[in-house]
């Protein structure tokens, strides 16, 4: 049985390519496995976890020198103004704008919803 | 491996006697023409009609990679499904009747995706047992609410146990076997052979290449509206 999934996804790894580096030339690291654990228990050691996940996606790609993938960087700055950590956050917002400007209108409604929920 | 293609291939004939296979440009035109293509992607939580109560979200789970690797910026979900739930969206059927322009203006989205779950089941007969899981997927522009690709996908695969010589061992072992860790690499494969069909977007290479590809069969193409309008 474990057999067959492993030759199931080593048939799929083959066809995606076989590196870490996705066909559509991203590194996800372990962004599915992380996202379905943090579904499964949105509990703050999860959370964290997530976090360092997306922080080696985001210094892995670098190291690849690779585009970051979509969503990565605003996900960690969701995460950090959560966490309390303002600054981090709305660094890692504008480096999503930065890497996708079509991203700009999705953030600033972001942005304007902690506005909101601040006051 | 050799049972899926098989099954696969029987799937194939079976369904359809003539299939017709078009171009991606014959098909989903709207990419090929001279206005702007979209580029922005909202995914909307999965609208679930299996059986399978957490299917929803783990399915979910799995679509940001592959429409992203295709070349196009996908919100990121997490956001986007805590967004939906502040909202009181727990599941896409929800959000069936709400205007394109609504994701424009709350998402700031080009376009949104639905992706149906029509199965998510296992099969046991005594002795084996076949998980299939079957998707399809509509996606939409918001300000036209045009169709712009549709595609229905849907894997079975056997799942039975290597036999131990015991046969009610073998039963309960076949009993036991489905868990979900058995649905995901099968849900990739489903969300491949859809992404397979969309056009690539603009982050890919093949960005604008790709219109002469014949991978799309119109049957697949047609019925995944379809199968979103019957809700």
């Amino acid at each position: 049985m474990n057999s067959k999934i492993l030759m199931v996804l080593g048939v799929f790894a083959l066809i995606t390519g076989c590196t870490t580096v996705s066909q559509g030339g991203y590194y996800w690291g372990d962004y599915s496995a992380s996202y379905m654990e943090l579904v499964k228990d949105p509990s703050p050691e999860m959370k964290e976890r997530r976090r360092e996940t997306l922080t080696d996606i985001i210094n892995e790609s670098k190291e690849l020198e690779l585009r970051v993938p979509p969503g990565i960087y605003a996900e960690r700055g969701l995460l950090s103004i959560e966490q309390g950590d303002m600054a981090q956050g709305m660094a890692d917002l504008s480096s999503e704008v930065e890497t996708y400007p079509e991203s700009k209108p999705f953030v600033e409604r972001l942005v304007a919803r902690f506005a909101s929920e601040e006051e | 491996m050799r049972r899926i293609v098989l099954i696969v291939a029987v799937s194939l004939l079976g369904a359809c006697a003539t299939p017709v296979i078009e171009t991606k440009k014959e098909a989903f035109p709207s990419f090929y023409d001279e206005t702007p293509n979209p580029v922005t992607m909202v995914i909307v939580p999965a609208i679930n009609r299996s059986t399978a109560a957490d299917a929803g979200e783990l399915i979910s789970a799995t679509l940001a990679q592959p429409f992203a690797d295709n070349g196009y910026y996908v919100l990121p979900m997490p956001i986007v499904s805590q967004i939906f739930m502040l909202e009181g969206i727990l599941d896409g059927s929800q959000t069936l009747n709400l205007p394109g322009s609504l994701f424009q203006s709350a998402f700031g989205a080009e376009t949104v995706l639905y992706v149906t779950i029509n199965e998510w089941e296992t099969n046991y007969a005594v002795l084996a047992a076949n998980v299939t899981v079957g998707l399809s997927y509509v996606l939409r522009s918001t300000s036209t609410d045009e169709v712009l690709w549709s595609y229905s996908a849907r894997q079975v695969i056997d799942t039975t146990s290597d036999s131990s010589g015991f046969i009610i061992a073998d039963i309960i072992a076949t009993a036991i076997q489905t868990a979900v860790t058995d649905y995901l690499p099968i849900a990739y494969q489903v969300n491949s052979i859809a992404v397979a069909t969309l056009p690539h977007g603009q982050y890919h290479p093949q960005y604008g290449l790709d219109g002469d590809s014949g991978v799309v069969l119109q049957d697949l193409k047609e019925g995944a509206v379809q199968e979103l309008g019957q809700q």
